[in-house]
């Protein structure tokens, strides 16, 4: 049996940033996640930063703790944030009086809201319609999740900190009113075990009420489920939203190549209710078409939903009306001592979340080491020469990319392709991702697919969706010897994976491309074995 | 410019453009009309600076042939090499090239200069100073352009006119083209317009980069053509890239006015001289000859979508046959092959062609575009001619201006 001092569940933003503050305060802990980092809603969610612009009228208190956070995420996530700056857009048929509301409350927070004339607006986005009748600046910005997370883990562990992944948390254990341990289960072999601990903190997100049932606790969440679409081009540079009280399909977040759009929202019927709905796309275009005329013409790359951990404890309310700030709960409350959970709130608040959990939790292990999260960045960057060293081996203009997505893991990836050319071939053309960057995360203890070779390197996630970068990123794999699947297994998973977020928008291109995939596996590589009897 | 132009959205990154791409084939530096062009556009989006391998694109238009969903692969390399040369700067070589036309109405007027041509020991080394390859042999301007002699030409009053757009290479280097043309249609009872105040195409200044002047130079062409347009006039070029433009990249590129009608009414030359055919209208009163020819289809005739006119209509001449080479791009692609860092792999490309023509006996090799035929010439030795003359020929001397 293992022992640490502090337990945390949930390797989502949340769960990612407790553990490094833990870890920066002193304090032994481990991570444990059920599947891969950022599989939860902090990958299912829409890539925004919050300036405040959203929630400044109904909801002032998130809106405070988003336009700190997003001073802070700037500073210490640099790789994790692009600056893409946000525009907040007054259609005519927009409730004027509400902008003025909107002004005065943004004035009341310090978040800067700078008129911009509408030709000025068009100029910027060209794809908006030119109906607009108002248009305003915020700092609003892009933030990458899948980053956020590994970036965090990765400072955490520098600091003493321990990630475990693929690994479920199946009970609480208690002695006497206090809880005395965790036992896991490993995902990939089945096995359990115990890990002793003085301390169990909660950051499961949407799941936190099923984990607090472990130790006989309770949390008020209601899980509230989001769709947002993912579009194959950047029609838009800037974050977009709509200037009107929040309400579903209003804004439009760039992201890297693509463009997410979104979202709804509608209680979920549980945590894991992530399919989304060929209905809910339709919706949603319906409601976007206003501020982006071409929307309909736009391609479409997949539909994807998450669920928003809503806290309803003592407010009552759900849906869009449930508050965005967070809770931090000690269910001593209940005499289960030694559990802290975590709820609400939302990724651009994090680390605000975090640090609140820990300032908790270290009162508690009677640790007074004040946090540091908001001085220091998480990841260095690339030391000066790296990246002018990187662009000599890198297909083009992947060398910026790399150097973002992989944060720590650069400089061994960079060294990868200077000892072998071989190694900047493109496995994933859509998203330039190379053949050292695959083989360097296949390497890491916590990968065993091709998706979590996804989440760290955007393999699969542009274009093609799969069609090419599949084979050659499992032939890749394979060949490095650094699978722990039979090459058809880890195919069907991506593939199915893939498949998941394509389907409900089958239409247009993208059911060419799904046809052309088709015919590449079932035909080509016969990988459903239809092909078997065939004789040759 | 064209707000809707370049959509990629089109693209399901399949590469056959990268499987067939000429240049491609010829130099790794290149990553494939693709790569650089749909796959890079989302990129380029997002903040991407990395365009410099643009450079290598040739605008064969070889990746708009094969795509099997219709994305402008080419436009959108031309439009993204553009905005990268704008941020970069050019080079005067570049400038030069891409402004041929001015070069030719300031050489063509001091005579002896054009006389002695660009080939002289003294202006050879001003060139590879700026950096045009040396192994090159540059076209001689003619003595008289085409225009010039076109003006003196007494043609016979026909009711069927048609709108001849010459384009700089046959107006001064090749106007034999031209007039032989003229000629050939002649001898079908058509007679031959050229408007005052058409300019370059502007695929020079598309290909260097200078896509504000080219979509100027399109304008004054289409102001000049719509109205013949309108009228039902139909409009010919000789030149494959010259008729691309009209037909398909003025379209695509600049949303000008008039230019869907332009397009509509333009045809290549010997696309036209196949439909009065087939209209059973062609003069088939051909004079025996004795020739075998081979033919190469230029890229831009190919992208035209209009089949291979020339093989069925000099195929069809009395004791002529004619073999098509089908080798891919000849590599010169207008002014590129004539840079110093770009005239290897322009070589390079037009290998199997200058292979295939060696292994061959014939009397000439056809092919409808100018530059392709610089490049025949340079790369075998053999005589290249534009197919109209061979045509001309065969209606002589009955019909001889
Ligand atoms: C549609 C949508 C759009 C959103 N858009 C934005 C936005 O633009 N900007 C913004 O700031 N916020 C946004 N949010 C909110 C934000 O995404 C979430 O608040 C935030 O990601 C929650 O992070 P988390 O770490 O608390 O939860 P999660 O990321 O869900 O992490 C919880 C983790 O716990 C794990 N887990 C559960 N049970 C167990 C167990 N028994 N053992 C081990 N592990 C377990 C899960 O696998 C999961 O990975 C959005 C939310 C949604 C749904």
């Amino acid at each position: 049996m293992t022992k640490t001092q502090a337990v945390v569940i949930g390797g989502g933003a949340t769960g990612a940033g407790i553990l490094r503050d833990l870890a920066m305060r002193g304090v032994k802990a481990v991570l444990i996640e059920r599947r891969d980092l950022a599989n939860g809603t902090s990958s299912r969610f829409h890539g925004l930063l919050h300036s405040g612009g959203r929630y400044a009228v109904k909801d002032p208190e998130s809106a405070a703790e988003c336009v700190a956070e997003n001073a802070v995420l700037r500073r210490i996530a640099r790789q994790c944030v692009e600056d893409t700056e946000g525009l907040f857009v007054r259609l005519p048929e927009d409730d004027a009086a509400f902008e003025t509301e909107w002004l005065a409350a943004c004035r009341a927070l310090g978040l800067p809201a700078a008129p911009l004339p509408p030709a000025e607006a068009l100029r910027l986005e060209p794809g908006l319609t030119p109906r607009l009748a108002a248009a305003y600046r915020v700092p609003d910005a892009a933030i990458d999740g899948f980053r956020l997370c590994w970036q965090n883990v990765a400072s955490a562990v520098r600091h003493g900190g321990e990630l475990r992944t693929y690994t479920e948390v199946v009970a609480i254990e208690r002695a006497g009113g206090r809880v005395a341990g965790v036992v896991v289960r490993d995902a990939v072999s089945g096995a359990t075990s115990t890990i002793a601990c003085d301390l169990v903190i909660n950051a499961a997100g949407s799941w936190v009420g099923e984990v607090a049932a472990l130790a006989g606790a309770a949390v008020d969440v209601e899980p509230d489920r989001g769709t947002l679409i993912a579009f194959n081009h950047r029609f838009a540079g800037r974050v977009v939203n709509r200037l009107r009280p929040p309400a579903d399909g209003d804004i439009f977040v760039p992201h890297g190549s693509v463009v997410i759009f979104g979202t709804t929202s509608a209680a979920a019927d549980n945590p894991d209710d992530t399919a989304p709905r060929g209905e809910e796309v339709n919706a949603l275009l319906r409601l976007g078409e206003p501020l982006f005329p071409d929307l309909p013409r736009y391609r479409i790359l997949r539909a994807f939903a998450g669920t928003r951990p809503l806290y309803t404890g003592g407010h009552g309310a759900a849906g869009r009306a449930a508050s965005r700030t967070f809770a931090v709960l000690d269910h001593s409350r209940e005499g289960v001592h030694g559990l802290i959970s975590v709820v609400g709130g939302k990724l651009t608040t994090y680390r605000l979340m975090a640090e609140k959990t820990v300032d908790l939790a270290c009162g508690k292990l009677g640790i007074a080491v004040p946090c540091r999260t908001a001085a220091e960045p998480l990841a260095a960057g690339p030391a000066p020469g790296l990246l002018a060293a990187a662009r000599k081996y890198f297909p083009a203009g992947g060398a910026e990319l790399a150097a973002a997505r992989l944060g720590d893991a650069f400089g061994a990836v960079v060294g990868r392709l200077g000892d072998d050319p071989a190694n900047a071939a493109l496995i994933c053309e859509c998203e330039r991702v190379t053949l050292g960057e695959i083989k360097e995360v296949a390497a890491c203890a916590t990968t065993h697919g091709l998706g979590d070779i996804r989440r760290r390197t955007r393999l699969g996630m542009g274009t093609c969706q799969g069609a090419y970068c599949g084979f050659r990123g499992v032939a890749a794999v394979c060949a490095a010897g650094l699978a722990d699947k039979p090459a058809a297994g880890l195919l069907g998973d991506f593939l199915e994976e893939r498949w998941a977020g394509v389907r409900p928008v089958l239409w247009g291109t993208q059911l060419r491309e799904q046809e052309l995939l088709r015919g590449i596996y079932g035909a080509s590589l016969n990988i459903d074995g239809a092909m078997n009897d065939e004789q040759l | 410019m064209n707000k809707n132009c370049c959509d990629i959205d089109a693209c399901t990154a399949c590469s056959t453009c990268a499987a067939l791409c000429p240049v491609a084939a010829a130099v790794r530096e290149f990553p494939g009309p693709k790569l650089a062009g749909p796959a890079a556009e989302r990129f380029r989006r997002a903040g991407a600076r990395d365009d410099a391998a643009l450079a290598y694109c040739t605008n064969c238009k070889t990746c708009e042939i094969t795509c099997p969903s219709g994305v402008p692969v080419a436009a959108i390399n031309m439009r993204a090499r553009a905005e990268h040369q704008k941020k970069h700067g050019r080079k005067l070589r570049d400038w030069l090239l891409a402004h041929g036309e001015h070069m030719a109405k300031l050489a063509l007027p001091a005579q002896p200069l054009a006389d002695l041509g660009m080939d002289n020991p003294v202006t050879r080394q001003v060139l590879k100073a700026i950096g045009i390859a040396a192994g090159r042999p540059l076209p001689k301007y003619a003595r008289r352009s085409f225009l010039r002699q076109f003006g003196k030409l007494r043609q016979q009053p026909c009711a069927d006119k048609i709108v001849f757009f010459p384009g700089c290479f046959t107006n001064y280097n090749a106007p034999e083209v031209g007039l032989d043309l003229v000629a050939v249609l002649q001898a079908n009872g058509h007679e031959v317009v050229v408007p005052k105040g058409l300019n370059c195409c502007g695929l020079p200044l598309v290909t260097g980069g200078y896509l504000e002047e080219a979509e100027a130079a399109a304008k004054r062409n289409i102001a000049v053509l719509a109205p013949y347009a309108a009228a039902g006039v139909p409009i010919l070029a000789a030149c494959p890239s010259c008729g691309l433009m009209l037909k398909q990249d003025y379209r695509e590129l600049f949303a000008a006015d008039g230019a869907a009608e332009v397009a509509a009414k333009t045809y290549d030359a010997m696309e036209f001289l196949l439909e009065l055919r087939d209209a059973g209208r062609l003069n088939t009163a051909f004079k025996p000859g004795k020739a075998r020819y081979l033919y190469h289809a230029p890229c831009h005739l190919r992208a035209q979508g209009i089949g291979r006119p020339t093989l069925e209509l000099i195929g069809a001449l009395p004791g002529v046959t004619v073999a098509d080479l089908d080798a891919g791009c000849c590599g010169i692609a207008g002014s590129y092959g004539f840079k110093d860092d770009r005239y290897e792999i322009s070589m390079a490309i037009g290998q199997e062609l200058f292979a295939r023509i060696k292994a061959e006996q014939a009397d000439a090799v056809l092919t409808d575009c100018g530059t392709c035929r610089l490049q025949i010439a340079h790369g075998t030795g053999a005589k290249a001619l534009h197919p109209v003359s061979v045509l001309r020929k065969a209606y002589e001397p009955a019909y001889k201006l």
